[in-house]
């Protein structure tokens, strides 16, 4: 590990000042990703700051806003404690179910919500330093475009990156339009929609994010919905826990008589961001929540995919996870 | 020995458990030495080629730093004196991606791997051989002599002509051994003698091979590894690890503690090697066998063969008249593949079994009939009569206690909501060999308190080594088990094999007794009475008033026990549950039933067919080392992409021993259990899978994307 300084603050809007001002700052949260990061030389910030002491673990109503009615958990709280508290289990199983179907227990109990968004990438390129990255060293090249990319993107990748994000939580809150509440560098709050918050890697994979240097998470908001009792998370992985997804699909349904009022659809696994099925959750919307219209509709989501050599089954196990979660869903959640 | 007392054959815990729970058992970085320095490994970017420049001054700069060794500097070394897989800083050659091309030494661990990180390296580059399926063709016969060719009678024919027959290819990957301890050695000099605190499971085979690399003599070398976390092959050879550590020591002037991290493990310590094989089986309409070929090609190293006997186990398994067993190897730049557990058994068992069942498909007799049906009176490979042999027994009463008759044996038939069951089987076998030892006993009596130390360099790999040795000596003796000390893991004690090759608890158990026998043979004759009944030792020291006497002894393999042939046998039962939208496996149900001769401890035993076939499940569904060709690295180099099975992927095993009686191999008719457990296991759960799926999956590990 390189020489470091550690810095506590106690309040955000110093944590925010701080960071921002050194670019090669970073804050620390659980460090269940940077310390792994920073001991593999894979990121080498000059400075932590640990941000573990700040009051942002809350999980709340939303008493006010756009999205009051909803819930609010704090940028700072343990993946545990959002994944058990009464308020996720009893409106939003999904994200419950998302967050325990990651990591080990020892590690959720140390990530932090904020931490787990800003999870890093676990292509294995990036975490060899001996590798080309160019999301750890831009210009470097793609060791994956043409390398072991079975655990890669299908869709939205680009020659410079092939990535995936890893986080079985985001797949959750994406499917649930969350919204991520951002402490500027100028003191203001920022309302970041999730679906904006992460980036396709373009020509700047070293960016996974839209956060600012600087910027804190302070909370995740998740409006109210009616989704609560048809829901499933699905992941699919090479052994059953502590593995990240090959496909993973967060399903959501509201049910109007027999039709399907609205859908939520979304993919970990398959891109640089979570990604949303927004073709899937189209063609579902009106329609009768039945096994073929499932697989329509999963059809018409994965054709838009690109696979690359190694991860052609993507195609096939994207179709049958969706399905699968639509199926579950409508089940009630149950396995 | 005393009727009264048995501890061997008792379910006892572990007399070393409490210094395991309360973390006082000392593994190799356990010691804390003063003014101990920290060596941290830095290591090549290529697989093939030459260093061409090595930049070390601004590592040489850094905080703490106190030495920066590579070729340009490091000692010279006896590079044959018995280390694997060379990387000793002798020369700027490169043979494989992340072979050790330096070392930093520093006053803390941290400053050392910070300054490694330092050191700029250019290579010159030239073509790395690292993809198998491009250079299997280049493959040729091994030099060692035990993978000669073995045929008897026509294969090619009988296959040619035969009505029923299976020829498949059976691909396993590279897997790495990966031992909770990774390897790590502390190097204290004193004038010409060096102590090295590492984990070994061969305590005079890494004494010898120290010594004779550093240009010492072996008594100026003495190992030190009570407690060892595990190994299964990678510790039983020694690596340069080892050594680097006597090296960075020396240079220094300082005791030096060096570390792997568990990332340089996958390219430091060996591997279990890819394997190909390819079986041809043939057999009559009524399932009698008539041909069966076993042909594996595999890789070694560039400078170093070695191939895992993957036809052993078609040697002995079954009654066929026309055999062929070959190998062929392709030198590549890979690090040197060496012993895994279960070495050529497991992977050749995989194949071997796998086939077995695809046949007895194939003539829709049941598996367990078919193997039945195949039973050698003799060692079919020599002609020698067995010692024993318990695999129609292990088959039978596994069928019962598994449910066995409930299969069905056309696939698909066992659908469970989204899940397909299915049930698969598989047997396996493992030699039972005893080697030399030497042991030392030791009694000292206090008043009416007699106890006892035994004192031999075995070692201990987390297995139970310590209890079941202390077991056979209190019965031995004639002493409670708390009166017995056990001290191995150390050069410095008389000379033992290793835990190796399951040949550890016959080897040592034997040794153990021998001496405890032989110290009351020698306390009677003192005495010079005449005894009715044969007292114990104990008693003898008391009545003798006699408060120190030690004895010392070289036990040997029976010399009859070669004129048979000795084996464990085992019978493997899987139920695994596969989903059938997702392709993902979960083994529900695993039944193991073992004949390896003397149970010693069946608690410790069971931990052992436990562990054995818990890799034997990682092996058929999740573990895989994946390279890439375009650089010779391992893609998958954490646990994060290297999956061991967890819990959840298992659910009940349930290891069943079978009562036998063979004092043939060794007077304690021990057959050893290292190994057994992980032989057969694969192929019954692939077997499985074709039972619950229809889909015959020949390639391991049989991951997700290959059932869907
Ligand atoms: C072995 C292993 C297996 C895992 N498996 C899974 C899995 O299957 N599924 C899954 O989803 N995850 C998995 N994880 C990842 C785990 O969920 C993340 O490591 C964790 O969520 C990160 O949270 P943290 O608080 O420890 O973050 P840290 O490591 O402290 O920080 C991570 C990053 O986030 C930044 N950061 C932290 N908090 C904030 C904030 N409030 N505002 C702005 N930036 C912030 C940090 O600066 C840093 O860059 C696994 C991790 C490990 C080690
Ligand atoms: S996929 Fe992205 S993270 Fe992986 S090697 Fe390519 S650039 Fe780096």
């Amino acid at each position: 590990m390189r020489p470091f300084k550690f810095t506590k603050v106690n309040d955000a809007a110093n944590a925010v000042q701080t960071v921002a001002a050194n670019a090669n700052s970073k804050f620390l949260a659980g460090g269940t990703n940077i310390l792994d990061l920073m001991k593999e030389d894979v990121m080498r910030p000059d400075e932590l700051v640990d941000v573990t002491r700040l009051n942002l673990t809350q999980i709340k109503t939303v008493s006010g806003g756009v999205n009051k009615g909803g819930v609010s958990i704090g940028g700072l709280g343990k993946n545990t404690d959002a994944a058990n508290h009464p308020l996720i289990r009893q409106n939003f199983p999904l994200l419950t179910q998302a967050i325990l179907a990651g990591a080990s227990a020892q590690i959720r109990n140390m990530a932090t919500n904020g931490g787990n968004l800003n999870q890093r990438t676990r292509c294995s390129y990036f975490y060899d330093v001996a590798m080309p990255c160019n999301k750890r060293e831009p210009g470097t090249g793609c060791g994956a475009l043409e390398g072991i990319n079975r655990m890669h993107a299908v869709f939205g990748w680009s020659n410079d990156c092939v990535a995936v994000h890893p986080s079985d939580m985001c797949v959750a809150l994406v499917a649930l339009d969350a919204v991520v509440k951002v402490q500027g560098t100028d003191g203001a709050e920022r309302s970041i929609p999730f679906i904006d918050y992460h980036r396709l890697p373009g020509n700047t994979p070293q960016k996974d994010n839209n956060l600012n240097q600087g910027e804190l998470i302070t909370a995740i908001e998740i409006p109210k919905n009616n989704f609560s009792d048809k829901s499933y998370y699905l992941k699919v992985r090479d052994r059953a826990s502590y593995a990240f997804a090959l496909v993973s699909v967060a399903a959501a349904l509201e049910i109007n008589g027999n039709k399907i009022k609205q859908a939520r659809v979304a993919m970990g696994g398959v891109a640089h961001k979570p990604w949303r099925a927004t073709e899937a959750e189209k063609f579902l919307t009106g329609k009768e929540a039945t096994e073929a219209n499932f697989k329509q509709a999963a059809e018409m989501e994965m054709k838009q995919a690109k696979p690359l050599e190694y991860n052609k089954f993507k195609v096939e196990l994207g179709k049958r996870a969706i399905v699968r979660a639509l199926m579950q869903a409508m089940n009630g959640g149950k396995v | 020995m005393n009727e009264r007392i048995k501890n061997v054959g008792q379910a006892m815990n572990r007399i070393d458990g409490l210094l395991k729970v309360t973390g006082t058992a000392t593994y190799a970085t356990d010691y804390a030495i003063k003014n101990t320095a920290y060596a941290v490994i830095f290591k090549s970017a290529i697989a093939a080629g030459k260093i061409i420049d090595l930049d070390t001054s601004e590592a040489e700069k850094a905080a703490g730093v106190l030495a920066v060794i590579t070729h340009k500097n490091a000692p010279k070394l006896n590079a044959s004196g018995g280390i694997r897989g060379g990387a000793l800083l002798q020369s700027p050659n490169i043979e494989f991606h992340g072979q050790h091309i330096g070392l930093v030494v520093a006053e803390t661990f941290e400053q050392a791997r910070y300054a490694a990180r330092l050191v700029k390296v250019s290579y010159e580059k030239t073509d790395a051989k690292v993809d198998f399926e491009k250079h299997e063709k280049e493959a040729v016969t091994p030099k060692d002599k035990d993978r000669a060719e073995a045929s008897r009678g026509d294969v090619e024919t009988t296959f040619r002509n035969a009505e029923y027959k299976i020829e498949a290819v059976y691909d396993t990957p590279i897997e790495h051994h990966q031992p909770m301890e990774p390897h790590a050695t502390i190097a204290v000099w004193e004038g010409e003698k060096v102590t090295l605190y590492n984990g070994s499971q061969i305590v005079n085979g890494a004494q010898n091979a120290a010594a004779s690399t550093l240009n010492l003599k072996p008594e100026n070398v003495r190992i030190v590894t009570p407690h060892i976390g595990g190994g299964f092959g990678s510790k039983g050879g020694q690596w340069a690890n080892l050594i680097l550590a006597a090296v960075a020591a020396k240079v220094v002037n300082r005791p030096v503690k060096l570390a792997l991290t568990r990332q340089q493990m996958f390219n430091s310590v060996g591997l279990r090697q890819r394997n190909r094989q390819k079986i041809r089986l043939a057999a009559t309409k009524d399932g009698k066998l008539t041909a069966l070929a076993h042909e594996t090609t595999t890789h070694c190293a560039i400078n170093g063969e070695f191939v895992e006997p993957c036809g052993d186990c078609s040697k002995v398994m079954y009654d066929v008249p026309n055999s062929l067993i070959s190998y062929r190897v392709v030198p590549m730049n890979i690090i040197l593949p060496t012993y895994t557990r279960g070495p050529g058994k497991s992977t050749g068992s995989f194949a071997l079994e796998s086939a077995i069942d695809e046949l007895a498909y194939q003539l829709k007799i049941d598996p367990i009939e078919f193997r039945l049906k195949n039973e050698p009176a003799k060692d079919p490979s020599n002609g020698k009569p067995w010692s024993s042999r318990a695999i129609v027994q292990c088959l039978k009463e596994g069928a019962k206690a598994f449910g066995w008759e409930k299969r069905k044996i056309e696939p698909r038939q066992n659908p469970q909501g989204n899940y397909l069951i299915g049930y698969g089987v598989a047997a396996g076998t493992y030699p039972a060999r005893q080697r030399d030892t030497s042991a030392t006993v030791k009694l000292t009596r206090n008043g009416s308190d007699v106890r006892s130390s035994i004192e031999l360099a075995a070692s201990d790999l987390g297995t139970g080594t310590h209890t079941i040795l202390a077991q056979t000596a209190a019965d031995a003796l004639g002493l409670p088990i708390n009166k017995i000390g056990v001290r191995i893991g150390d050069s410095a004690l008389p000379p033992a094999a290793g835990s190796v090759g399951s040949v550890g608890a016959a080897s040592f158990a034997n040794a153990v007794n021998d001496a405890c026998v032989k110290i009351t043979d020698e306390l009677i004759a003192k005495s010079g009475k005449q005894f009715f009944v044969r007292p114990t030792a104990a008693e003898m020291m008391a009545s003798e008033n006699i408060n120190e006497f030690q004895t010392r002894v070289h036990a040997k393999p029976p010399a009859d026990a070669d004129k048979y042939s000795s084996h464990s046998f085992n019978a493997n039962f899987a139920e695994v549950w596969v989903n059938d939208s997702t392709g993902m496996v979960k083994v529900q149900r695993f039944v193991a039933v073992t004949g390896a001769g003397k149970i010693l401890n069946p608690k410790t035993a069971r931990s052992q067919i436990i562990g054995g076939n818990v890799w034997g499940i990682g092996m058929a569904l999740t573990e895989e080392s994946i390279l890439d060709s375009r650089w010779g690295n391992f893609v998958t180099r954490s646990f994060a992409d290297y999956h061991v099975p967890s819990n959840l992927d298992i659910g009940s095993i349930e290891p069943i021993f079978i009562n036998e009686e063979d004092t043939i191999p060794n007077k304690l008719g021990i057959k050893g259990i290292g190994e057994i457990g992980i032989v057969g296991v694969a192929a019954a759960v692939a077997n499985a899978v074709f039972n619950a799926t229809g889909k015959r999956i020949r390639e391991l590990p049989i991951t997700p994307d290959k059932l869907i």
